[in-house]
Parts: structure tokens; sequence; C-alpha cells
């Protein structure tokens, strides 16, 4: 295994030659541009989010009563 | 193969960013080799940190109740934790950020708050249970728990502190090799094979029925299998990482051999507590089956257990504290990296170490309500997962923040179909506190 310290663009590295590949460690390559979230804001609010959401404070609520009431059974 | 290192500038970039460092290959496939070897990590450690000291407690307990007729159970839970983490590969890879950052920017600060704190509260809680593992585990060894704990969560806490998160993760998936040595346990003590494999394929219920302790021990092995840190630490993993959009399919199959991984160690766990069962001892805690497992196979098989009890248990204690350090540092905004040395992420390993050197000390005092915590974990497992599996199913359904990498129908019927299950067994364990009676109660002890 050897090492090459020539300067070569991204272009003609990811311009793989038919018998050369160039493998980079994620923690070694340029950083990616990803999906800018700050910009998007809040999801909106379609009909299935917002029943999702509904649904899951119901199944809070419910859970919170059941462990009250099992408390309470508990300290008789 | 002849493979070369080359060392090339970051065009167009930043000059303070380090250049590309990458490896020339020859061959397509070894490309892919070097490729997946590069990504690999996040989806094993995930997956193999989930069978920690709770989890082997559970499988054990099962297996030395049941034998091994809930295998079955064990291999169906094999998609349902893939296609789980799966969802969250392609968030993490897709925005870069942690699944406590995304809850916060995309459902607001009541539901970030919520997730947030339920969060930190059962991974407390759960670490609690894992030194307790550690602290039983070295008692049964002869070592003293005084010196022992406090010794565990000092290396626990080096761990983290090199700066480096390559250094972190070899160490760790090297720990996660360590979890092979259950097959081998498995092998020594294993009921026949065709017994094995006709109840892993084969559905069968336990002579009894349906009993209350089956529907409970089901509904901890489901729990158990699929815990809520596992979503929030896998996207911070892969988000520390800097996984790339191309490495979504190596990412994929790291998570996918993750997930065979860990639930073929469940399998093997569930045959060592049949193993005892067999024996005719009777489950109480899994050093306690360890040393009845000793008492026919031998020391070196009783001391093996009890390090893998450890081992798991530090594997879910560096996983679970990092998932609540990264956590908390995306939300609070502060730098959240392994890749950063203590003085530039002060919060960051604090939280960290807060966490280890809390559950730690706890459990090195006298008579703590350990009973009462692992209540508690139950609990608050119960309540927090259903509401982060839809958190997840939202944001991978968000089209706008996704795009291509959002769920396709198929995703969606099987997510929903997991979420379903879920929210229905969570119910079953609510009506089970509420009405005792609801199932019968085993009548006549273990079945075989």
């Amino acid at each position: 295994m050897g090492t090459m310290a020539s300067p070569l663009d991204l272009e003609t590295r990811n311009e793989t030659r038919k018998d050369h590949f160039v493998v980079v460690h994620p923690l070694d390559d340029v950083p990616e541009t990803k999906v800018d979230t700050e910009s998007l804001g809040p999801m909106a609010m379609t009909r299935s989010v917002r029943f999702s959401l509904l649904s899951l404070r119901a199944y809070l609520i419910l859970m919170v009563l059941l462990v009250v009431y099992h408390v309470v059974m508990l300290a008789r | 193969m002849e493979n070369k290192v080359l060392t090339m500038p970051a065009a167009g970039l930043d000059t303070d960013l380090l250049p590309v460092r990458g490896r020339v290959v020859k061959s397509k496939w070894t490309r892919d080799l070097l490729t997946f070897l590069m990504v690999f990590g996040p989806g094993l450690i995930v997956m193999v940190a989930d069978n920690d000291a709770g989890a082997v407690s559970t499988y054990s307990q099962a297996g030395a109740q049941y034998g091994t007729h809930l295998l079955w159970i064990v291999l169906l839970l094999l998609p349902v934790c893939y296609f789980i983490q799966e969802m969250v590969v392609r968030l993490g890879i897709a925005t870069g950020k942690g699944h406590a950052a995304m809850i916060y920017q995309r459902f607001g600060k009541w539901w970030g708050l919520f997730s947030l704190v339920d969060l930190q509260a059962v991974n407390f809680l759960t670490l609690v249970t894992e030194f307790a593992a550690i602290n039983l585990a070295l008692s049964k060894m002869g070592v003293d728990p005084r010196y022992g704990v406090p010794l565990a969560a000092a290396g626990l806490v080096l761990l983290v502190l090199t700066g480096s998160y390559r250094r972190w993760e070899r160490t760790v998936v090297f720990l996660c090799l360590l979890d092979f040595a259950w097959f081998w346990i498995a092998f020594r003590l294993g009921p026949p094979v065709g017994q094995i494999v006709k109840h892993t394929l084969a559905p069968s219920m336990p002579a009894g029925g349906i009993t209350a302790d089956l529907m409970f021990l089901v509904i901890a092995i489901v729990g158990t299998t699929i815990a809520p840190w596992q979503l929030f630490f896998q996207q911070s993993c892969i988000a520390d990482k800097r996984l790339r959009f191309a490495d979504v399919k190596w990412a994929r199959l790291d998570t996918f051999l993750g997930a065979c991984v860990t639930i073929t160690a469940a399998v093997c766990m569930m045959i060592a507590g049949a193993a005892s069962q067999a024996h005719g001892f009777r489950f109480t805690d899994p050093a306690q089956m360890a040393a009845d497992i000793g008492t026919f196979a031998g020391p070196l098989m009783r001391n093996l257990i009890l390090l893998m009890m450890i081992n798991a248990a530090v594997l879910g204690t560096t996983a679970i504290s990092l998932s609540s350090a990264w956590a908390y540092g995306e939300v609070r905004g502060w730098p959240h990296s392994l890749q950063l040395p203590w003085r530039q992420a002060r919060g960051f390993y604090s939280m960290y170490l807060i966490c280890v050197a809390a559950a730690a000390g706890i459990v090195l005092i006298p008579r703590a309500p350990l009973q009462l915590i692992i209540l508690g974990v139950q609990v608050l497992a119960g309540v927090i997962l259903p509401s982060a599996v839809i958190f997840l199913q939202l944001l991978l359904n968000d089209k706008e923040l996704l795009g291509e990498y959002a769920n396709k129908p198929w995703n969606n019927w099987v997510n929903w179909t997991i979420i379903i299950v879920l929210f229905i067994l969570s119910l079953i364990l609510a009506a089970q506190v509420t009405a005792p009676n609801l199932f019968p109660s085993a009548v006549g002890g273990p079945t075989t």
C-alpha cells in the first residue's frame, strides 16, 4: 500500500477511472450539504399530523391517569 | 490488492478544513468492502447495545420460565427493530442532525421538551439498572463492587474523552464483537438444534396458554428489543460520524447486520435460561442464573456469563449516556461531538459524566430502591416508546424535509402496523396494571 500526496480536485475523485476507485472515510471527507432544517420551520399541520398528535395526547393522558390510579391503589 | 492512500485538499472549501484523505483501490469489490467498513459502526453498536443488562435479564428469564417456546417472538422482532432503525438512518443522513433537534424544530418547543425530559428520565433510570447489573455480576465474581463499580464508571468516562469518534467507535465495536461469546455459550448449553429451529420458526404457545406472566414477559421482550434511546442514539451517532447520502445503503446493511447479531444473541440468552431451567433451577436474576449454570457447566462458563453480563451493561451505559448527552447538547445548542476535545465541548461531556457518575453512585447507596427504579423504567419506557415512534413516522413522511428519502407507501404500511402493535401492547400492559386478573395466573410453575 503506497501513499499519494498529490492534490486532486473533487471532480477527479468522483470521476472514478475504470481501474481505480477512491474511498474516503466520512470523517475525512468534505462535509456534505444537508437539508436546511432551520429554514423549514415547524411541520405543516396536515390532517394526518394533527390526528396523530391528538391520538398521542389522548394516549399520554390515559397512561398518566392509569399510573395515578395504580399509585392510589397501592397507597390504599 | 494494491491500495494507496491519497491526500488532497478539499476543493472550494474553507482552508481550515482538513484535507480529504482517501484510499485508492483497484477493484469495485474492494471499494465496496472498504466503504462498508468505513461506514460500519452505528448500526451494529445501537443494536448490540440494546442487548443491555435489562435485556440479558429479560431474555434469560423468558428462557428460564418458558424454555425455547418464545424464540419465535424474538425472531419476529428482527424486522421490527430493523425497520424502525432504518428510518433513523435515512433521517440522520439527510439532515445531519440528531433526533431531539429534529423534534424540537419540526414539532415545536412543547413536544421537544416532552421528548427530551422523558428520554432523560428513562435513560437515567436505565443507567441505574446497568450499574446494578455490574454490581451484581462483580459480587458473584468475588470482586468488591465498592471498587469495581467506580472503576467501571471511570473506564466508561475515559472511553469518550479521547476526542476521537473513531477511537470510541473502534473500542465499542470490539466490545460488541465480544457478544459472539453468547453463541458459544448457547452452543455448549443448548438443547437439540431441531427443538431450537422448531420453536424459532413455528410459533407455539407454552403449556398453560396465555397467562398474566406470559403477557408481561412478551411485553417486556418487545420493550427491551425496541427502546426509545436507540432512535436518539443512532441518529446522533450518524450525524457525528458525518455519514453521507452515498452511505445510505451501507448504513442500512450495518443496521441489518446489527439487528441479526442482536436477535441471535437474544436467542442465545434465552437458550442459556432454558438450560438452567432444564437442570431444575428457578430464575431469580441473571447473575444467579450464571452461578446455577456454573454448577453443571463449570466455573469457566459461570464467569463467562457474568463477564458477558458486565459487557452488556457497559455497552448499554456508553450508548444510553451518549444518547442523553447528544440530545441535550443538540437542544441547548452546545458543541456535541466525540470528535471534539473536552475543552471545546464541556457541556456535552459533563452531561455524559453526570449520567454515568450519578447512576453508579446510586447503585452504591446501601438499600437503594432498585426494584422501584426497574418498575419506573418499564412505566416510562412504555410511555415514551409509542410517542417516539410516532414522531419518527411523522418526520419520515415529511417530504418537505426528506424529499426522496421520505417513506414510501410500503414503508408506511409496515411502520403503522408496528406502531399499532406497540400501542396495543402498551394498552395491554396498562390494562394489566388496572385489572390484575385480566389474564389467568400461571398454574403449576414453569413449562417446557
